[in-house]
C-alpha cells in the first residue's frame, strides 16, 4: 500500500473515532441533569428526520428535485410500518415497490 | 438474556442494515478502485474509516489528486454529526467501562444508531446486544468494499430495489419514534429545515444543523409544559442502586406489559383515526 493513501486512511479514521467516542466517554461519566435529558428525548426523531428528508428532496447530483419513484415508495413505507411494525417486512416492502415502480417510471 | 443471547439478538437486528450495507459497500469498492484504490486499500479503509458519505467524498477528491489534509478535514465536519447521536447513546451505557465504549463508539454509524434507538430496552447497559449489532453491520461494510471492488464491474447493485434499502430503513425507524403530536412536529421542524440547510450550506452540515434547532425546540416544550416524561426517562427509571435483582425483573415484567398495552392502545387510535 502506498504511504499517501495509508496517511489518508489512519487520519480520516482518528476523525471519524473524535466524534463518536468523546461524547460516549464523557457523558456517561457525568449525572445528566433531568433538563439536558428530556433535551435529548427528540434526537433520534430530529435525526432520522434529517437525514430522510433530503434523501427524498434532492436528487444524486445534490440538486433540489421532485422525485415522484423516491417519494411514492417513501410513502408507501411510511404507511406500511406504521400499521405493520415490522422492520424487516418494511425494508423488503420498500425495496419491491422502488423496484416495480422502476419498471412503470 | 445471557451475554451469549444479547449478542445474537444484536446481529439478528442487523440484518436489515447489511441488506443496505452490503451494496453501497460495493458500489463504494468499485468506485475505490476506479479511483487508483487497490482493494486492500479500500477495505483497510471500509475497516478502519467506517463512515459512508467520507468515504465516498474521499475518493472523490483522491481521484482529483487531492492531498491527506483537505481530505481529512472534509471528513472530520461530515462526521461532526454523530456527536449528537454518541451524546444520546450515552444515556444508556452508564455503567460500562471505558474501554468498551471505544470499542462501541468506534463502530457508530446513522444506521446502527438508528436500529439502537428503536430497541432501547435491549440497548440499555448491554453492550453485548450493541456489540453484535455493530460488528454485523461493520462486516457488511467491509465485505460488500472488498467485494466491489475485486468483482464490481459483474455486479448489479442498482437493481431488485437496492438502492431503496436504506432509505426504507430510515423511514421505518423514524416511524416507529413517532409516538405523540410532539414527535411529528418535530418531525416536520426536522425535515423542514434539514432541506433548507442541505439547500443553503455545502457539505453534511444539514443534518447535525437540523437535529440541533428540532430537537432544541423539542427541549424547550418539555420544559415549558413541565417534567412530563419522555421516552429517554422511562427508559432510565429503574436505574437506581441498592435494588434487588427480584425487583428489577418485577419492574421489568411490569414495563413490557405497559409497552404493550401503551402500543395496543397507539395501535387502536390509529386504526380509529
Amino acid at each position: 500500500m502506498r504511504e499517501e493513501t495509508l496517511a489518508i486512511i489512519f487520519g480520516m479514521a482518528v476523525v471519524t473515532f473524535l466524534p463518536r467516542f468523546l461524547p460516549m466517554a464523557f457523558l456517561t461519566r457525568w449525572v445528566v441533569p433531568e433538563r439536558v435529558k428530556m433535551g435529548l428525548g427528540y434526537v433520534p426523531t430530529a435525526i432520522l428526520s434529517a437525514i430522510v428528508f433530503p434523501i427524498l428532496f434532492f436528487n444524486d447530483g445534490g440538486k433540489v428535485a421532485i422525485q415522484p419513484l423516491y417519494l411514492l415508495s417513501a410513502v408507501s413505507v411510511f404507511i406500511f410500518s406504521w400499521k405493520v411494525k415490522r422492520l424487516w417486512a418494511s425494508v423488503i416492502l420498500g425495496m419491491l415497490v422502488y423496484w416495480g415502480l422502476g419498471f412503470l417510471m | 438474556m445471557t451475554n451469549n443471547g444479547q449478542f445474537r439478538e444484536g446481529v439478528k437486528d442487523a440484518l436489515p442494515v447489511v441488506l443496505g450495507y452490503l451494496p453501497v459497500g460495493m458500489a463504494f469498492g468499485l468506485l475505490a478502485r476506479n479511483a487508483g484504490m487497490t482493494p486492500s486499500e479500500a477495505g483497510l479503509m471500509s475497516f478502519l474509516v467506517y463512515a459512508g458519505a467520507s468515504q465516498f467524498l474521499a475518493i472523490e477528491m483522491i481521484y482529483k489528486g487531492m492531498t491527506w489534509l483537505p481530505i481529512v478535514s472534509a471528513t472530520f465536519f461530515i462526521n461532526l454529526r454523530h456527536f449528537l447521536m454518541s451524546s444520546n447513546l450515552s444515556l444508556y451505557f452508564k455503567k460500562t467501562r471505558l474501554p468498551v465504549l471505544g470499542f462501541l463508539s468506534a463502530q457508530l454509524t446513522d444506521e446502527s444508531f438508528a436500529v439502537a434507538i428503536s430497541n432501547l430496552p435491549k440497548v440499555k447497559n448491554s453492550p453485548p446486544y450493541v456489540f453484535g449489532l455493530q460488528i454485523t453491520s461493520h462486516l457488511a461494510w467491509v465485505i460488500g468494499s472488498i467485494g466491489g471492488a475485486l468483482f464490481g464491474p459483474f455486479i448489479k447493485i442498482s437493481e431488485y430495489g437496492l438502492p431503496f434499502a436504506l432509505p426504507s430503513l430510515f423511514i421505518c425507524l423514524l416511524v416507529f419514534q413517532l409516538k405523540s403530536v410532539r414527535h411529528y412536529g418535530i418531525m416536520v421542524v426536522a425535515g423542514v429545515s434539514s432541506l433548507f440547510f442541505k439547500w443553503a450550506l455545502q457539505g453534511n452540515w444539514y443534518i447535525l444543523l437540523a437535529a440541533l434547532l428540532a430537537g432544541g425546540i423539542g427541549a424547550v416544550i418539555e420544559i415549558i409544559n413541565g417534567k412530563e416524561k419522555t421516552g429517554a426517562d422511562r427508559q432510565e427509571g429503574d436505574g437506581k442502586q441498592g435494588q434487588s435483582s427480584k425487583l428489577k425483573a418485577q419492574r421489568k415484567t411490569l414495563r413490557k406489559c405497559l409497552e404493550f398495552e401503551a402500543q395496543r392502545r397507539i395501535s387502536r387510535s390509529r386504526i380509529e383515526l
